[in-house]
């Protein structure tokens, strides 16, 4: 056989695209009679499977930890067959999940995939390049019309998701070892962020979020600040969220 | 090309349970080693700990997904990575492992045997070849445990791996632990393949510990090093020289003096051997 010949099968076994045919597994591979070379196959097989499963979980620990070792390990291995893995950084292997599972909602509750998503940001956050934070007093003493033209850049450790499900509900249950509340289908936002080191996420009312991505889309802040508008004092609230956004480090700079 | 032995002494595998101790303190190991692709993230704490590491000691960068010898083109993004992290940490190596482990676009995750072929010989040269253009510097591959080996093979490993040193210049990360579980698991002597390998080519050594399944032997690097595998690294010693030495655990990770106590270890082995005195590590 080829190199290639040889990979190709070798590849196929490991995936399960290739059947095990024991022929051409013995007209490849070596065996001994205490390890014949099925069984020496099946060892790079079993590896596979766990090596990828073991990523997933470590991406998705909350997913893991409500699905149980036994339907994790079945989602990954399905998820693994529909999106093999493309990029050296087995920590990117997850990236469709929440997509996955969205077009496979049957593995238990339809805000599974919600959850996903909210794992794969917290992921997405840690490994963002470095930030530095404007200061406190990035916003302060601008006239109303500088401040209304000025743009923000938001800090590339920070993710708006916008979700069917409170996920972050989810998320805190599992975290802390309770029953989850039954899924309840409805319009939620979360905000997940790096600071130093440690990833967080929490809840976001829907203005505020869309005033984000606002933000994050290049909007000036007369155009952010509007998103409040519905509120019952805007400026009060345009001015606490924009205090939080630079409080925890979303705000890299206001020009 | 850079030097492929420098004097390091002897070094631990850098893990994530011991990130805090590595930015709080300095713990005694001469040196560490870095899982590359653990580190490529422009940001976040795994590259923060590294730098910091790096500037208090050498660091030797170790690959897993360079895929030498799979028959799909070499990854132009995993270089472009690998260069980039290269250049920010300055590696004393940089080293992956002699194997495939991508087919057709898809990264399989792990470090898969070649059949030791003159058509993979020549085929592994010349992608050896590249990389080491590429990084303006010697790669170093280390032997993989290996669980089957080819039916078509015409040479044994370490005929395969002395050779393609000879002819690319690359050199030698010698896993001890992996000869011994390959020794076991496909049946020859574990001296003579240390007796097959050059000795001016092995630029490290691995150490680390194994499963015994029954039939087979399963590199899990997660035990102490094995009395029969700290045997074996006495025979390298003999035959290699000084040569650095790096303790892998990467499950079931221990408290951090304990991998210490390990490389120290291999410190003392070091020096009964070649009668010389102990290397003192860095404090």
């Amino acid at each position: 056989m080829t190199l290639a010949e040889t990979q190709a099968l070798f590849a196929g076994l490991l995936t399960g695209d290739e059947p095990a045919a024991p022929g051409r597994i013995a007209a490849c591979f070596a065996g001994t009679p205490a390890l014949p070379a099925e069984a020496r196959v099946g060892i790079y097989a079993g590896m596979y499977r766990w090596r990828h499963a073991d990523a997933l979980r470590a991406t998705f620990p909350a997913l893991a930890r409500w699905l149980g070792e036994d339907r994790f390990l079945a989602l990954a291995t399905d998820y693994v067959r529909a999106h093999p893995s493309d990029h050296h950084d087995l920590g990117r292997l997850g990236r469709r999940l929440a997509a996955f599972l969205r077009d496979h909602p049957d593995r238990g509750r339809p805000d599974l995939a919600d959850l996903a998503a909210l794992e794969w940001a917290r992921q997405e956050v840690f490994f963002a390049p470095p930030i530095a934070p404007a200061g406190a007093d990035a916003l302060v003493g601008l006239s109303p019309s500088a401040f209304a033209r000025r743009r923000l850049a938001l800090s590339p450790a920070l993710r708006v998701l916008r979700l069917a499900h409170d996920a972050a509900a989810l998320w805190r249950a599992i975290d802390a070892g309770h029953a989850p509340a039954p899924p309840a289908k409805g319009r939620f936002a979360v905000a997940v962020w790096r600071r130093g080191f440690d990833v967080f996420h929490g809840a976001l009312a829907l203005d505020e979020a869309a005033a984000l991505r606002g933000a994050a889309a290049g909007d000036p802040l007369a155009r952010v600040c509007a998103a409040f508008g519905d509120r019952a004092e805007p400026a009060a609230a345009a001015h606490a969220a924009l205090s939080r956004w630079l409080e925890e480090g979303w705000i890299l700079a206001a020009r | 090309m850079a030097p492929t032995r420098p004097d390091l002494g002897h070094g631990i595998g850098l893990r994530t349970p011991h990130f805090a101790r590595f930015l709080e303190e300095r713990p005694p190991v001469d040196w560490v080693e870095a899982v590359s692709e653990n580190f490529m993230a422009p940001g976040g704490r795994p590259i923060a700990v590294l730098e910091k590491v790096r500037r208090e000691r050498p660091v030797v960068l170790h690959g897993v997904s360079l895929a030498i010898g799979s028959v799909d083109p070499l990854s132009e993004r995993y270089l472009s990575d690998l260069s980039r992290l290269v250049a920010r940490i300055e590696p004393a190596l940089v080293s992956d492992h002699l194997c495939w482990g991508t087919h057709r676009g898809q990264y399989l995750h792990d470090l898969l045997p070649l059949p030791y072929t003159e058509e993979a010989l020549a085929h592994v040269a010349r992608r050896v070849e590249q990389v080491q253009e590429r990084l303006g510097r010697a790669l170093l591959l280390e032997n993989p445990s290996a669980y089957l080996a080819y039916r078509d093979s015409t040479m044994r490993e370490w005929e395969f791996l002395a050779e393609l040193a000879r002819r690319t210049g690359c050199g030698i990360l010698l896993d001890v632990n992996n000869v011994y579980v390959g020794a076991r698991n496909l049946g020859f002597d574990p001296r003579a393949y240390l007796d097959g390998i050059p000795v001016e080519g092995v630029g490290y050594f691995h150490l680390a510990g194994h499963d015994d399944q029954g039939a087979w032997l399963l590199d899990s690097h997660d035990h102490p090093v094995p009395p029969p595998v700290w045997e074996l690294y006495r025979h390298a010693v003999r035959r290699f020289g000084r040569v650095p030495s790096l303790v892998e655990w990467d499950d079931a990770i221990p408290p951090l003096e304990e991998l210490v106590a390990e490389s120290r270890r291999a410190a003392a082995i070091e020096a009964e051997e070649l009668g010389g005195p102990r290397r003192r590590l860095a404090s």
